[in-house]
């Protein structure tokens, strides 16, 4: 291979990272410049099947120009992460103005929620006897831009205390109200897996805010009572890992009374404490 | 030999406390005499024809096992015993052919063999202990000087597996890798008896399934065939997986049928479907050029029969890149 065709495939080495498609124009150049049986054509001709290929398949896909906007990138990214299409995000707060001197002012932060009626539906099913948890930061990434969120979930209710679901009458006799089609061909197919699949607890709201503090989540709890009235009564417990602001290692709250990974730290609060900013 | 290769491991040490993670080099002693060990350190580092993914992970397969720190108490100090050590391992390889002859005459893989046929859905690996982790080596680019970390261990409750880390695409400063930021995680060979190697037999099924909850980040599975042939160490079958972020739990199925063909860490003009009758192991790599933390929490990784998909193969190969195929 001639240093001139070597030095051009390196160069057309770098459109696989930038997910750029080749198209027309490059094809002619490069017939005109090394003709059509050459190593560049080579690549140029593989470059287009495979791209082409793997252009869309992607099932979660993220627009490539991200929004500036740090409302907008968390409302862009809430509503990746909730499958739940009738999901409703609310802005609790806005980033405040920046002033003169051009620092923002850490105190007011951005802080964007996101829950969907059947969350709203099981909060307020919720058992006030047992306290809700405040669960974060996690990561997520938008392409290069990673946000954190924090979820609002309860533990799993043992299944002596799971209440049990009433199958309600059928009231309509022409179509079934209730259909549970399976997969299965007949009795003899069974696609189930020999696991017990992890089973946690239900979800009720999510949101993802600048600061990773009690104080902004608090806030956002107290945004979610005016939609949640039941949020009053039920104990919430903030379990955060970490410091703010700076990128995590690992990612996730657990809380491990042994020794613990390094950057992992705990902070708890007493529902009476939290009763109270409820009523301040 | 092979218990040669075991003593080198460090893993007599009656089973307590920590295994050291010294990078002994252990498959050279495995692998057949002519391998040349100069292809463990250096990996496929250049970039494959058109993926947007390293396959570079692959074709490594050291032992550096990267687990989360198992300090044992001082109490339980583990006992270094040579000779009790062997007569451990002795007894266990004995074991296992015991267990291979009796599981013969059971049925396939000790298990009878209407169970075997009617099988529609299969795990084939869960996470719910920790000698679950002991079946998964986990790789990045340290290996050739880089600065990526990333770690495996349980996650909440004992239920599922959490693969964390940070990937730093710094290039190794060596002359030689321009590019690097990849971490992978492999599942070890299933041994046999005597350390022979066996293969998984997935030919009823068609399509993999995995129960994952990631960050976002798009994933490469990686699938390998039994090397029973000496060019197939480096050749491997990868597809995408793309991660959600969430806290919901993600199904992720992919046919076996999307899995392209590459060696060497390059997509190959000639592309034949995966073969599913000899499989050795599966992997996870990421290398998607950003730097940063990442996680994955994986529950199981099972495969099934899709009665729904009847593609055989999805992608054909063209008469312009390969003349000699259409002749």
């Amino acid at each position: 291979m001639s240093p001139l065709s070597a030095l051009s495939l390196r160069l057309c080495c770098h459109p696989p990272g930038t997910g750029v498609m080749p198209n027309k124009e490059t094809e002619f150049l490069l017939v005109q410049i090394f003709g059509r049986k050459s190593y560049p054509m080579l690549k140029f001709v593989r470059m287009k099947l495979w791209f082409s290929r793997f252009k869309n398949i992607n099932p979660f896909p993220v627009p490539r120009d991200l929004p500036k906007d740090p409302v907008d990138l968390a409302v862009l990214g809430l509503r990746h992460i909730e499958p739940d299409l009738s999901a409703r995000v609310t802005v609790y707060q806005t980033a405040s103005s920046k002033d003169s001197t051009g620092t923002a002012d850490p105190t007011q932060q951005h802080i964007v929620g996101i829950q969907s009626p059947d969350q709203q539906a099981a909060l307020a099913r919720h058992n006030p006897a047992r306290p809700i948890f405040v669960e974060g930061p996690f990561s997520l990434w938008l392409r290069d831009r990673c946000v954190y969120y924090h979820i609002l979930r309860a533990d799993l209710v043992p299944p002596e205390e799971r209440e049990v679901e009433e199958i309600p009458e059928e009231w309509n006799l022409y179509y079934p109200i209730q259909l549970d089609l399976k997969y299965g061909r007949g009795g003899w197919d069974d696609y189930e897996f020999d696991i017990d699949e992890v089973e946690e607890g239900p979800v009720f709201a999510m949101c993802m805010a600048g600061a990773h503090d009690q104080a902004t989540l608090a806030k956002w709890i107290q945004g979610l009572q005016e939609t949640n009235p039941a949020l009053a009564q039920i104990p919430v417990i903030f379990r955060l890992t970490g410091s703010s602001g700076e990128l995590l290692a690992s990612s996730s709250g657990l809380e491990e009374p042994s020794p613990p990974p390094p950057q992992e730290q705990e902070e708890e609060e007493d529902h009476t404490q939290r009763q109270q900013q409820g009523q301040s | 030999m092979a218990l040669v290769h075991k003593l080198l491991n460090g893993s007599y040490i009656l089973r307590k406390g920590l295994k050291p993670s010294v990078a002994a080099c252990p498959f050279l002693s495995t692998r057949s005499a002519d391998y040349c060990s100069s292809s463990l350190q250096k990996p496929v580092a250049t970039p494959g024809k058109a993926s947007t993914q390293r396959t570079a992970a692959g074709g490594l397969q050291e032992d550096q096992r990267e687990v989360a720190l198992d300090i044992p108490s001082p109490e339980e100090k583990p006992e270094v015993s040579f000779d009790k050590a062997i007569k451990d391992e002795i007894k266990e390889h004995f074991r296992r052919l015991k267990d291979e002859i009796v599981n013969h005459w059971i049925g396939p893989e000790g298990r009878p063999l209407q169970e075997i046929i009617l099988e529609q859905a299969r795990v084939v690996w869960q996470f719910r202990g920790k000698e679950d982790l002991d079946k998964w080596i986990v790789t990045s680019d340290k290996t050739i000087g880089g600065k990526s970390e990333v770690f495996l261990k349980m996650g909440k409750n004992n239920q599922s597996a959490l693969l964390y880390g940070t990937l730093s695409s710094a290039a190794p400063q060596d002359g030689e890798n321009s590019q690097s930021g990849y971490c992978a995680m492999i599942s070890r060979i299933p041994r046999g008896a005597f350390e022979r190697k066996k293969s998984y037999d997935w030919s009823q099924f068609n399509t993999l399934y995995l129960r994952v909850r990631g960050d976002g980040r798009p994933w490469m599975v990686n699938i390998r065939e039994d090397t029973d042939i000496i060019q197939k160490t480096n050749q491997m079958y990868s597809y995408f997986m793309f991660t959600r972020g969430g806290p919901y739990w993600q199904e992720v199925k992919i046919p076996f049928s999307k899995f392209f063909f590459s060696n060497q860490g390059r997509i190959r003009d000639a592309q034949f479907q995966l073969l599913l009758d000899k499989i050795s192991s599966i992997g996870f790599t990421l290398a998607d050029k950003v730097d940063g933390p990442f996680f994955l929490e994986i529950d199981f990784i099972g495969v099934f029969a899709d009665p729904a998909h009847t593609e055989e193969f999805a992608y054909e190969n063209s008469p312009v890149l390969n003349p000699r195929l259409f002749k």
